[in-house]
């Protein structure tokens, strides 16, 4: 056990989802062709003005709520300046006296323990261009620059890595679900610093930071390694100095890249081309009317209709047979075979052919239909897995496909009693476990009689005349 | 005092990212002075208690509907660049590693 305590504080920027960008009515997306999503305010020309999207500050308030922040209610821009070839202007337009929200938290559990999460505050702001790097030279592409940002700052409250990567998972879910953000770490929309330092005693002790770290899992070994690395410091009578660093996954360690600057030197004051910014209850209202439910909301909402945890948690990582899901819940069905049938052979359907379950023609009323054929036992599994493509494919009802596919499940009498004599005869050690009492002979004898028929017998009626031939 | 200290130039330079020759330090020991003065007047203005002195101008910021507009190609981007490479504009690597 280490003498030192370590604490930790996170900030994260996600990239918030709108049309155009921030201050300018640039298109806000990735993968365009570079410097084609910009015009003259992105690329900081003298004497354009920015102007606030709307949108970009009803997603502010969305993320008030999704995270618990009090929402301030009359808040102003700031000028962050800089000197670097990612931001033109050598300003970057922030919020630092009046961040949008304050005073939040996220709940997560590690260990089976919950915790509160503090976030200090969150603010709305631009990003820079993306600069690439080629030895003596940075290439430029202005894309991204003015793009709007959330940033979220925690309190030093997070005590180890793993109480980092539970907070950020459950920051990225709950954007993610509000839709304030595709919260897409390996495409940059989602970018997290750590803030780490060690101490013995109730103070804190000088804090390093890691920057852009590329995915949860990293955040944590990164903040294992800083740890390590500045208790070997301390120990060897070293002074650990306030930088920035970065971590690089393939040696698995942090690295410098430079000293920090402090607040200070950024010279914030206010930004004067905006007036300030003053929300109404009118407003505030109008932008949480459309925020979907929340993942802890949709926990308690499967639970009720009877899923499994481990099914709720497949279906909450799966954002659009999520949201189909809860459309069927209008229905009155099996939610759970539904369930099934989504996390399975529709599943496997849709990463077969790469598509998304609304690319399909899967309407309710048709799962439905299947669903109360499962029960009925008019349809087998097998059956399923046959008719899949075509039900997903086509318009097509059940009952049309069924006779398309020659599929009518045989409920001849004697035909079903002929195939279950054969079958006892054939596996008379199996009828002889079953009689001793091993309930796993009687499916083995399912199995063949299925297997005989090539499942085309209506698997009830089968199953009862076969237990009514054995029990005789 | 009436000029800066040779540190806080170097310190300015710094965040400026460019390098001075010794007769620039001296030069902006005095130059910097006169404009840090200025700034400390400003500074020494009382905010007002509560209210936050947002803007000048005592009006509601106008919000933009968040639809695209007209914008730039490649070629137009990077026409004012001192140079380019390909549909990127490119600029002396500003990094140490």
């Amino acid at each position: 056990m280490s003498e030192f305590t370590p604490t930790i504080g996170i900030e994260v920027h996600v990239e918030v989802k709108s049309k155009s960008k921030l201050f300018s009515n640039s298109a806000n997306t990735y993968g365009m062709a570079t410097n084609t999503a910009v015009n003259v305010i992105d690329l900081g020309y003298p004497g354009t003005l920015p102007t606030i999207n709307k949108e970009v500050i009803r997603q502010g308030v969305r993320a008030c709520k999704v995270l618990n922040c009090d929402i301030t209610r009359k808040m102003h821009f700031d000028r962050k300046n800089y000197f670097y070839p990612d931001n033109p202007k050598n300003y970057q337009i922030t919020q630092n006296r009046t961040p949008i929200g304050r005073n939040g938290y996220v709940e997560i559990e590690v260990d089976g323990i919950k915790k509160k999460i503090e976030i200090e505050e969150m603010h709305i702001e631009e990003d820079t261009c993306k600069s690439a790097h080629r030895g003596s030279v940075s290439l430029l592409d202005f894309n991204r620059a003015g793009v709007p940002l959330i940033e979220i700052v925690t309190k030093p409250c997070i005590s180890n890595s793993k109480e980092a990567m539970a907070y950020l998972t459950k920051l990225k879910e709950l954007l993610f679900y509000a839709n304030i953000s595709d919260c897409k770490m390996e495409e940059g929309s989602m970018r997290c610093d750590s803030n780490v330092s060690i101490s013995k005693d109730d103070t804190f002790g000088t804090k390093t930071e890691i920057k852009n770290i590329s995915s949860i899992h990293n955040v944590g070994l990164a903040i294992d390694y800083e740890i390590k690395r500045q208790e070997e410091m301390l120990n060897n009578g070293e002074i650990i100095k306030e930088e920035t660093r970065r971590f690089d996954d393939k040696q698995g360690k942090t690295i410098l890249m430079r000293v920090k600057e402090t607040g200070n030197d950024y010279r914030y004051f206010i930004e004067p081309d905006i007036p300030y910014l003053e929300l109404t209850d009118e407003f505030i209202n109008d932008s949480l009317s459309t925020l979907p439910l929340l993942p802890d909301e949709l926990r308690e909402k499967y639970s009720r209709v009877g899923l499994s945890s481990l099914q709720i948690e497949k279906l909450i990582n799966n954002r659009s047979l999520n949201d189909y899901f809860l459309g069927l819940l209008s229905y009155k069905t099996n939610y759970v075979t539904a369930v099934n049938l989504l996390l399975s052979d529709i599943s496997s359907y849709l990463n077969r052919h790469n598509k998304v379950i609304t690319d399909t023609h899967l309407s309710y009323e048709k799962l439905v239909s299947v669903i109360e054929a499962l029960e009925t036992r008019d349809l087998s599994n097998k059956n399923v897995k046959d008719l899949i493509d075509s039900l997903m494919e086509t318009d097509k009802t059940l009952d049309e496909l069924k006779k398309e596919f020659n599929i009518e499940n045989i409920t001849d009498d004697n035909f079903i009693k002929d195939i279950i004599t054969k079958v006892i005869d054939n596996n008379p050690d199996s009828v002889n476990d079953y009689k001793s009492g091993h309930d796993r002979a009687l499916k083995y004898l399912m199995g063949q009689v299925m297997k005989e028929t090539k499942g085309a017998v209506n698997p009830k009626m089968a199953s009862d005349m076969l237990c009514d031939a054995l029990n005789k | 005092m009436d000029k800066l200290s040779r540190e806080e130039v170097l310190h300015v330079a710094h965040l400026a990212r460019i390098s001075l020759t010794e007769e620039e330090i001296e030069k902006f020991r005095g130059e910097l002075k006169v404009l840090m003065d200025d700034i400390d007047k400003i500074k020494n203005v009382k905010d007002v208690d509560d209210e936050i002195m947002y803007t000048p101008i005592d009006f509601n910021a106008r919000l933009r509907d968040d639809v695209v507009g007209a914008m730039l190609s490649a070629k137009d981007a990077t026409l004012n660049a001192p140079a380019k490479n390909g549909s990127f504009i490119e600029v002396p690597v500003m990094i140490n590693e």
